[in-house]
């Protein structure tokens, strides 16, 4: 299986303070991968060493096999989604700027594609079209998060980076969105870095579960071996009582 | 008052609307060029924050000049005029404009500008799609706050021959014309608040997006752009006709009616166009630099303040070395003084006519007899300057019996009612012309002379021939019971100084 996104013994501090230690790891092409560990683990520098807006103290983060350093950053950031917590759609645009930004940026001329790349996305993700002149402070925190998703993926990127994006909105809302986001991976078949700190979230997503703790892997594998065989203490009591549900 | 105020604007209202129009340009170019400059600065302190903290300081430092020292700086450079009101307000205009732009930009949530760089936008992009229409509702609420106060701050833009509503303020002022203070006060105030409301609707119109809201706030934006390139453009193309003289005078009622006596004569016997800047601040030390430099091409001036101020010889000027002062001007200055009106604006010692009349009193010399019987009147300064009172008493031999300090327009009501018996006043002062009282010869020549005339640059003289002879022909025409007559037209019987001009003109007949 091919290779998406690998990290080579990546170190990353702050002052004193070491977030990623020695990171070696690897991503397959179309896995969807949740990212799980406590607060401060280094989950999120993690992702963002992947669109280069922060760069390892040492080693090296290879997207489809090239060194991000070496990358053209605004071009690798253009081809990779990005949605991140809470609401930070773009406050002064309406539904559809907000979802046709990417596309925006890449074809300026081709209007026709850019919306009918909106339309589409707006369909997939669940958004009625009569949202498109409405600003994101005129819509439901759920309908927020929707547009994040349809945003970034918009462009049809390869990748998708996802941090802790659900983490404003209601259980009930929040369930829907998984089921969505789900579904949208089946039908995509993109690779998915998605972090969360819900456990259940992390299991019920991914195709693949990283458990992360201080700046140093704890397991990576799939939800089922994850509940069977924890690898190490830390992963035991994070999924001891979803064993105990399930 | 009101009643006074409302016959002046009425009966004067293509005056008063054209310096309302020249207020508006000074401001809207001021404005424009402070939105760009202070803009343009505001983003790249934003971009670059360390430069921030020294760049905002810097501003906030010539914010803090006053006024008026700031004009004062800026004359040696960019000389008399509406380039250097609108460098001023221009400086003034762009702190807070810097400011805004700066903290508008600077509170745009982290968030969102993370967001927008991980989408892959440029540098540049994140400014103009994100950073600047959210950070836009700080900066109009910049926009609109310096726009009203370059508009107030505009009406000191006359002191330097600049333009606008100050004229009126400042001409107000210097002939005693309260109405035409208050007239032109009350027109900026209503300037102000009328740019406040229009732009206070504008902000509100960029606060509203339904899709016509979008139109209109396009439409309007390209009005907005279409009307400063316009102000730009009418404001740098039409730079100085050719055939122009350009008349400077002092800011003193008698020079405001030599100006207009100027401009009459040579618009009614030559082709050429007059641009009058009357009462310029500072008189002599601001217009001589602008003579020198060719902004001006005329200006009514004195000889002593000649030999003294432009010359900066010392010494006592006498009439005596005229000849001499000529041809330093010429040498030096390629200047020329050319039309002695006649008149000697000086200082001069009175009593009242019925002391003059009872002691026979007809110069200052026959004074010193009396004096011991007098009480001796002036302004406060005049008892502390150095060639006030002590000097005059040392040079005549007076001793007054007492001597009292007057504010400067209370003295010839104090003279009238006999609380004082003698005092000084200048040669022509209006009021002059209708008190009882009687001026002494200064027969042992302790004023300096101060006879008025035109100084004129040679290079106009040379061009146009014309000139001179039209100068010329006012040798010796205005006495100073003539000018006093004058000047109390305007101060004391509010009459215009255009109006006293042409009256005289006519008397002399001078008038076509």
């Amino acid at each position: 299986m091919k290779t998406a996104i690998e990290f080579q013994r990546v170190t990353k501090a702050y002052g004193s303070k070491v977030v990623l230690d020695g990171f070696h790891w690897a991503v397959e092409k179309g896995a969807f991968v949740t990212i799980i560990g406590s607060s401060g683990c280094g989950k999120t520098t993690a992702l963002k060493m992947v669109n280069g807006l922060i760069s390892p103290d040492a080693g090296d983060v290879l997207v489809n096999g090239e060194s991000v350093k070496s990358h053209d950053l605004i071009g690798l950031r253009r081809n990779i989604g990005y949605a991140i917590q809470g609401s930070v759609l773009f406050p002064h645009m309406t539904v559809e700027q907000n979802i046709a930004y990417v596309p925006n940026l890449l074809n300026k001329r081709d209007k026709a594609r850019t919306k009918a790349a909106v339309e589409k996305w707006m369909g997939i993700v669940g958004l009625d079209a009569e949202l498109k002149p409405r600003y994101p402070d005129e819509l439901s925190g759920g309908q927020q998060q929707r547009v994040g998703i349809a945003r970034a993926l918009a462009a049809s990127p390869e990748i998708l980076l996802m941090d802790e994006p659900f983490g404003a909105v209601d259980e009930i809302t929040r369930g829907q969105l998984q089921i969505e986001l789900r579904r949208i991976y089946e039908q995509t078949q993109i690779t998915v870095l998605f972090v969360t700190h819900d456990i259940a979230e992390a299991l019920n997503l991914g195709t693949m579960v990283l458990v992360m703790d201080e700046g140093k892997i704890q397991q990576y594998a799939p939800p089922s071996e994850l509940l069977q065989a924890p690898a190490t203490p830390f992963v035991k009591r994070l999924v001891e009582r979803e064993r105990q549900i399930r | 008052m009101l009643q006074t105020m409302w016959t002046l604007f009425t009966g004067r209202t293509g005056f008063f609307l054209g310096l309302l129009g020249e207020h508006l340009k000074i401001s809207l170019i001021a404005i424009a060029i402070a939105i760009l400059l202070g803009g343009a600065v505001g983003i790249l302190i934003s971009e670059f924050q360390r430069s921030a903290k020294p760049t905002l300081s810097v501003i906030n430092f010539l914010y803090t000049i006053p006024s008026i020292s700031m004009l004062g700086f800026l004359i040696p450079f960019s000389g008399i005029g509406n380039a250097t009101a609108v460098i001023a307000l221009t400086v003034y205009a762009l702190l807070p404009m810097v400011r805004n732009t700066h903290t508008g930009i600077a509170n745009v949530d982290p968030a969102i500008l993370e967001a927008a760089e991980g989408m892959g936008s440029t540098r540049l992009q994140i400014l103009w799609k994100v950073k600047l229409p959210l950070a836009m509702p700080v900066i109009m609420s910049g926009i609109r706050s310096m726009a009203t106060m370059t508009i107030a701050l505009a009406g000191i833009a006359s002191f330097i021959g600049a333009g606008g509503l100050g004229v009126a303020i400042y001409r107000g002022i210097t002939t005693n014309n309260a109405a035409m203070t208050m007239v032109g006060s009350l027109l900026i105030a209503l300037l102000a608040l009328l740019v406040d409301a229009l732009l206070g609707f504008v902000e509100k119109r960029m606060r509203r997006r339904s899709a016509g809201a979008k139109r209109a706030k396009r439409a309007l934006a390209v009005l907005a752009v279409l009307v400063c390139a316009g102000i730009v453009v009418t404001a740098i193309l039409p730079g100085r006709h050719k055939d122009t003289i350009h008349i400077a005078t002092k800011p003193m009622t008698e020079q405001y009616i030599l100006g207009e006596m100027l401009d009459i004569l040579i618009e009614q016997d030559t082709d050429l166009n007059v641009e009058l800047t009357q009462g310029v601040g500072g008189g002599t030390s601001n217009i001589q630099p602008a003579m020198e430099s060719g902004e001006f091409d005329l200006y009514p001036e004195y000889t002593g303040t000649g030999w003294n101020m432009v010359l900066k010889e010392d010494g006592l000027y006498t009439e005596d070395l005229f000849d001499k002062m000529q041809q330093a001007y010429n040498d030096t200055l390629d200047m020329r003084w050319v039309g002695m009106y006649g008149f000697n604006n000086t200082f001069g010692l009175v009593v009242r006519r019925e002391i003059a009349e009872q002691y026979g009193l007809e110069t200052c010399s026959d004074l010193a007899a009396v004096a011991g019987q007098l009480t001796f009147g002036a302004e406060y300064d005049f008892f502390e300057r150095e060639d006030g009172y002590d000097a005059l008493c040392a040079a005549y031999g007076l001793g007054f019996k007492k001597t009292v300090d007057l504010d400067i327009g209370l003295k010839y009501q104090a003279i009238d009612q006999g609380k004082i018996d003698a005092m000084v006043i200048f040669t022509t002062d209006g009021q002059l012309s209708v008190a009882d009282v009687k001026v002494l010869e200064d027969d042992k020549g302790f004023y300096p002379s101060y006879l008025c005339g035109n100084v004129v640059r040679n290079g106009v003289l040379e061009q146009y021939p014309a000139l001179e002879s039209i100068l010329q022909s006012l040798t010796g025409s205005i006495t100073d019971e003539d000018m006093a007559c004058m000047n109390y037209a305007v101060e004391g019987e509010g009459q215009e100084p255009r109006a006293v001009a042409e009256g005289f003109l006519r008397r002399i007949n001078r008038l076509k």
